[in-house]
């Protein structure tokens, strides 16, 4: 029994989101490189999550459900390729003028940095709410 | 001799339905989780809690024989899911429930509180 309760699951949710953050901020950050370590543009990473049940002392020995926390399960490339682009003058141009430019889309981008935001508001809120109420608790009898 | 004084009815069932709230605020805090993983059914109190707890007062039931009843966990059977993921949280009902949530909390812990210095008043007679 945890005095700040479900303090566990909103923490994990809000390191997943922030992690899905860096990631939105990585790929907005290289929307234009066209030359990676690998020598390839660079390919837009996409996070996906997965749920974690949670162990909770004496919560689930009456038959009740556990609850369930998020992490990040994988951060992998979007295989889609990347748009072709006429410029004969750039340095990573090939024989025939053409550069490849990274898959990254900014409107997807803005609108999954949006998505993680107000998902990383509500788990903050939660958490928030959940230490009222621990408050509360201490002050119980004073 | 003391024990009398703990068992009034409502500071026992006060106890009681904190517990329910405490999990209540954990239901909610893993469906805002997973407000976005596919699949995923909002979990709540079992409703048999209430009903079983109504139905013990109304069979006046003694404060002893609430202890023995503990609210669980259970996926919410009254959600609909309206999306392709077959997700059934939705992140504004779960954030007013949440705030619903608070309110009770904060109601019944002063209950508590109360019936706590109701016995301090009578044992040191001290009305402030």
């Amino acid at each position: 029994m945890n005095l700040i309760s479900g303090i566990d699951v909103s923490a994990s949710a809000l390191n997943a989101q922030k992690t899905r953050l860096d990631i939105v901020a990585q790929n907005i950050a290289n929307a234009q490189t066209t030359r990676g370590p690998n020598g390839q543009p660079y390919q837009r990473q996409t996070v996906s999550f997965e749920t974690e049940l949670v162990n909770r002392t004496g919560g689930t020995a009456d038959g009740g459900l556990p609850l369930q926390s998020v992490r990040v399960a994988s951060i992998q490339g979007d295989p889609t390729p990347g748009q072709r682009v006429y410029d004969p003058q750039h340095p990573d141009a090939d024989s025939t003028g053409t550069v490849t430019m990274p898959n990254v889309n900014l409107a997807y981008e803005m609108v999954d940095l949006i998505t993680a935001s107000r998902a990383y508001e509500a788990n903050l809120s939660v958490a928030k709410n959940a230490r009222q109420m621990a408050i509360k608790t201490l002050q119980i009898g004073k | 001799m003391i024990d009398p004084i703990f068992q009034s009815d409502t500071y026992q069932l006060a106890r009681k339905l904190l517990d329910a709230t405490s999990l209540r605020q954990e239901a909610i805090a893993s469906n805002v989780a997973n407000a976005e993983t596919p699949g995923y059914r909002r979990l709540d109190i079992a409703p048999d809690f209430a009903t079983e707890l109504r139905a013990r007062l109304a069979n006046g039931a003694s404060p002893q024989s609430l202890t023995t009843l503990q609210p669980h966990l259970a996926e919410d059977q009254h959600a609909r899911s309206v999306r392709p993921d077959g997700n059934s949280v939705e992140i504004e009902h779960e954030l007013l429930e949440m705030n619903r949530n608070s309110v009770d909390y904060e109601y019944l812990s002063d209950l508590v509180s109360y019936n706590i210095k109701q016995l301090r008043v009578a044992i040191t007679g001290n009305v402030t």
